[in-house]
Order: structure tokens, then sequence, then C-alpha cells
């Protein structure tokens, strides 16, 4: 896997870079901004980036505008963009009409270094990865919302919240400590509660349970 | 036609007929003073041509209707100049402007006596010269002394208002000054020490990768990656609390948009200003619409919500309003809270919230 890394503060991008070559991910190129990752992309043709939302010079939101323009120029590049703050709107901007190959995490998962590792490959090979938090906003209690999702049971919205995060079934039992076969069941209940055509791909399951969410917002 | 527009047309024919008749009549519809005044000049005029006729058909001897000029020309000029004086302002000024009245028509006597003397007797010596230097030391000493007050209170009135000026001024730049550094603050705890503590969970992830056939070592990284974890969400939260970064990041519009959607009330949001706002501005607004829809998630129970911004005569005008169930306390700690911040910037905020009729805060913000 080629990879370019945008990130402003060379601690942090110094230890993803590392991190990366310790488990045999390439890193083809570093920048510092904006500009820098779209030359980057056009050059070195990476199967992902990963972007850090603030960017100089203003630090503001150019990192996830260049993310967003990074897709428009090479469509199956994988997109993971870190952030300090969740902000759905943010999520949404990227996520746009395509959610093959985007991810969207808070900068501190990079802790968990196995997931996160879990997350680039999944982001690399066209899946869509969203952190909880932005997941637990979408699934905040509201108006449209609120009808639909109070008919879910609280273990329902735990593997509800697990899906839209992009995870497999195996991974959702692991988390939750129960069988595989229990999740299925709880799917196919959450599936048939809102009203969604059933699945068996992961990624699938993201779009529909992330455009059922868009819907009820 | 009803009495009063006949009677306006008869003046008006009157009016007209003013400048062809030789003496004023009070059917002109002049006032009873400017009918007096009138008259009175003409009959002067009249009396002193009259003494100049009967002056010279009886020989021309000595000038004696000078003498009759004079006393005719003092009344008149005394009349003006008294009209004139009871113009001025009530007061210091009226009262000085009488005096120079008295002053200036007893020069015009001195002077015109002078002449006729000179004129009509010979005399050449300039004698009215210390009179008049006395009139006119005596005039300005009692001007001095009675505008000295005056002077002094327009002196101190105009360095008050400097002063109000200046603070205005300078108060509106410390608030700026104020929000310009909260934001500053909160990239700095973004993007430094927070993002120093996102390495370090990083390096000790792979310290933890590294250790693997060390469960005890493994449990210590993982302990201090769940003190780092800690560490990290504090500080978003305190970042969030100092100025929400959306706010920072890409201004009242999309910060507002956001907010309105985690609160899921449905709120319809109508922004009409595309200028970006000062920093102060921008998160007083910010924190006001906040507040607005929390209690209204809270309390009103409405069907419907909205958000107005708009710009006007260089005022964004902020009004948040529901049609929930009402009787919300404008002095509530929060609203309380959020006049004060309001106030500090000169601007103003209102809550109408009567029982069962909706509730609407309208906040104005000067942003010259």
């Amino acid at each position: 896997m080629r990879v370019v890394i945008a990130e402003d503060l060379a601690l942090l991008r110094e230890g993803l870079v590392a991190l990366l070559r310790e488990n045999d991910i390439e890193v083809v190129a570093q920048v510092e901004d904006g500009p820098g990752l779209l030359r980057a992309i056009a050059g070195h043709k990476p199967d992902l980036v990963i972007v850090d939302v603030r960017l100089p010079p203003t630090y503001s939101d150019e990192g996830l505008l260049a993310a967003i323009e990074a897709r428009r120029r090479q469509p199956r590049l994988g997109v993971l963009v870190l952030s300090q703050y969740v902000e759905t709107a943010y999520a949404s901007e990227l996520i746009g009409e395509d959610t093959a190959g985007i991810g969207y995490l808070l900068k501190e998962r990079v802790g968990d270094v196995r997931a996160f590792l879990d997350a680039l490959h999944r982001v690399a090979d066209g899946g869509t990865v969203l952190d909880r938090q932005v997941v637990s906003e979408l699934l905040a209690p509201r108006d449209g919302a609120t009808e639909a999702l109070s008919g879910l049971t609280a273990r329902e919205r735990d593997v509800l919240a697990l899906m839209a995060e992009g995870r497999s079934n195996t991974a959702i039992a692991e988390s939750l400590v129960v069988t595989p076969g229990a999740v299925e069941k709880h799917i196919t209940n959450i599936f048939a509660k809102l009203d969604l055509p059933a699945c068996d791909d992961d990624h699938r399951r993201v779009l529909a349970v992330l455009a059922y969410l868009r819907v009820a917002r | 036609m009803d009495e009063r527009a006949r009677l306006s047309v008869e003046l008006s024919h009157a009016r007209g007929a003013v400048s062809r008749r030789w003496m004023p009549t009070l059917a002109a519809g002049l006032s009873i003073g400017e009918y007096a005044r009138s008259l009175e000049r003409r009959l002067a005029l009249l009396a002193a041509v009259l003494l100049a006729a009967i002056w010279a058909l009886s020989g021309r001897g000595y000038f004696w209707p000078g003498w009759a000029w004079l006393g005719l020309g003092v009344v008149v000029l005394l009349d003006y100049a008294a009209g004139w004086a009871w113009r001025q302002p009530r007061g210091a000024v009226r009262r000085v402007a009488s005096v120079w009245t008295l002053v200036g028509v007893a020069a015009v006597i001195l002077l015109a006596t002078w002449l006729l003397t000179w004129l009509l007797a010979g005399v050449h010596q300039f004698w009215p010269a210390w009179a008049l230097l006395g009139l006119a030391t005596t005039g300005s000493g009692y001007s001095l002394i009675a505008l000295h007050d005056r002077v002094l209170v327009a002196r101190g009135r105009r360095a008050l208002r400097a002063r109000i000026d200046m603070l205005t001024h300078t108060r509106r730049q410390a608030m700026d000054a104020q929000a310009a550094e909260l934001r500053r603050i909160e990239r700095d705890l973004h993007d430094g020490a927070q993002a120093r503590l996102v390495a370090l969970t990083l390096q000790l992830g792979r310290a933890e990768m590294r250790a693997s056939d060390q469960p005890e070592v493994r449990q210590l990284i993982a302990d201090a990656q769940r003190e780092a974890r800690h560490a990290i969400a504090e500080l978003r939260d305190l970042a969030r609390g100092i100025v929400p970064p959306l706010l920072a990041d890409r201004g009242l519009a999309a910060a507002v948009e956001s907010l309105a959607a985690r609160y899921g009330l449905g709120t319809s949001i109508e922004v009409d200003t595309n200028r970006p706002l000062a920093p102060a501005i921008e998160s007083a607004a910010y924190f006001v619409i906040a507040e607005a829809l929390t209690n209204t998630a809270k309390h009103a129970a409405a069907q419907r919500s909205w958000v107005a911004l708009r710009e006007e005569h260089r005022t964004l005008m902020v009004l948040v309003g529901d049609d929930g169930r009402g009787g919300a306390d404008p002095d509530g700690s929060g609203l309380a809270g959020l006049r004060a911040r309001v106030e500090a910037l000169d601007g103003s905020l209102r809550v109408a919230s009567p029982v069962g009729g909706g509730t609407i805060v309208e906040v104005s913000l000067p942003c010259g």
C-alpha cells in the first residue's frame, strides 16, 4: 500500500511514518499543507492519503477541502481524514455522494494502533470508516430519527453504531462480546425495523445506514 | 368652502395687497408686534422728512432737524437691537447680547452727537474717545464674567464626550482583542497541547506493539494511553467551550447550522449576511443562539423553531424564535449572562415570551 501523509506537526507526522513503515506500509510522501497534498497525489499516485483537517496557513479546514479536491481528481483514492474534533458537517461533506474509500476519525484514535491500521486497510480497500463519535452524534435522538430509532433495543443501537463505523459482523461480535450469530440476528432485526434492504456486504451495509441517518436528519 | 379656508384665502389676498399699501394693516396677517414696529418705522421716517421740509420752508437757518433725526434714529435702532438681543438663547448669552445692545446704542449716540457738533458747531476735538473706551471695556468685562462659566462647561462637556468616545473605542478594542485571544487559545489547545498528546499516544501504541510478550509492560502502557486519551478529551471540551471549532473555522452561518442540526428541532435558518464579522460579535451571536436553542429544546415543547441572522444599518440582528409554550424568564441566569455579554458590545437583548405564545429572543449587535 502506498500512502501520502499530510500533517503539519512534525512529531505526529514522523510517528505516523514510523508506525506505517514498521507495518510494511510504504509512505511515498509527507507534506505539510493542502497544495502539497495535491502535488503529491499527482506525482506519486498513492492508494491512500492520511490528512489532518487543520493545515497551514490558516489552520481552519484546508485539509478537509484538499482531501475533497484530491478525491475529485482521483475518485478511487482512499482518503482518511484525521481531526482534533468531530463535526458531522465535515463528515457529510467528505462523504458527499460516494462513501467508498472514506474515513473520518478523531486524531487520538491513532493511539489504538491495531484498530488504526485496520481502519487504514479498510479505507484503502474502498470501505468506509466513521469515528464512533460521528456515529453517536448521527444517532442522537432528534425529531425525524427518534421515532424509528426508539423502536430499537439498546443492544440493537450498539450494533447499529458499530455497523455505521464500518465494522464486520465478526468485529462487532468481538467488540460486544457476543457470538457472530447473535450479531446477525440483531442486524436482521435492525434492517427490518428501519425498513432497509438487507445485505451482507459490510460496505453496502454502511451505505444503507448512512443513507437512513442522512434522510432522518 | 369652510370658514377656515375662506379666511386663509382672504388673508392671502390681504398679504398680496400689503406690498402696494403705504401703511401696514393688521388685516394683512401681521402680529401686533410686527405691525407696531412697521408703523413706528414709517412714522419715524415721515416725521424726519416732515421736519426737514419745515426747516427748508422756514428759511434754512441753523440745521436743527439733524438733532431730530438723531432722536428718531436712536429709537428705531434701539428697537432693532433689542429685537436681536431678545432672539438670542436664554440666559447668559441673552444678557450679554442685551448689554452689547445698550453699549452699541450708546456708542452710536455719542458718535452721532460728535458728528453733529463737528458739522454744525465746528468742534474739532474727538471728545467721545474716553467714553467709547469705557463702554467697550465695561461690555467686554461683563461678557467675560457672564460667559466664563459657560465656556468652562462647554469645555468640560467636550472633554467628557471625547472620553466617552475613547472609552467606547477602547472597550470595543479590548473585546475584539479578547475574542481574538480566545480563538488563538483554542487553536493552541488543538494544535499544540492536544496534538502533542496525540503524538504521545501514537508512540505509546508503537511501544505497546513491541512489548507484546510482556503483559505487565503492556498494561502500564495501556494505562498511560487511557490517561492521555482523557487529557485529550478534556482539552477538546475546554476548547469547544471557549470557541466552537466550526465557528472559528467556517464562521457564524456554518456554526449555527451545525448547532441547529445537533438539537434536531428542525430549525429553519435564514442568513442574510455574508461579510466576515468581528470575532467578538460572532461569538456573542453564536452563544446567544446556542442558549436560546437549548432553552427551546429543553422547555418549549415547540413545533417550529427558527433562527434569522441579518445585517441592517451596520447592526447584526439575531432572531431566535419558537412556537412553544413561552413563559421564559427574561432574567433567568442563562439569558442574564448573555445580556451582559451583548451589552458589553453596545448591543441589546430582548426576550418576548408570553405564556402559551412562543418565545422570541431578539439581539442587536452594532458591527460597524
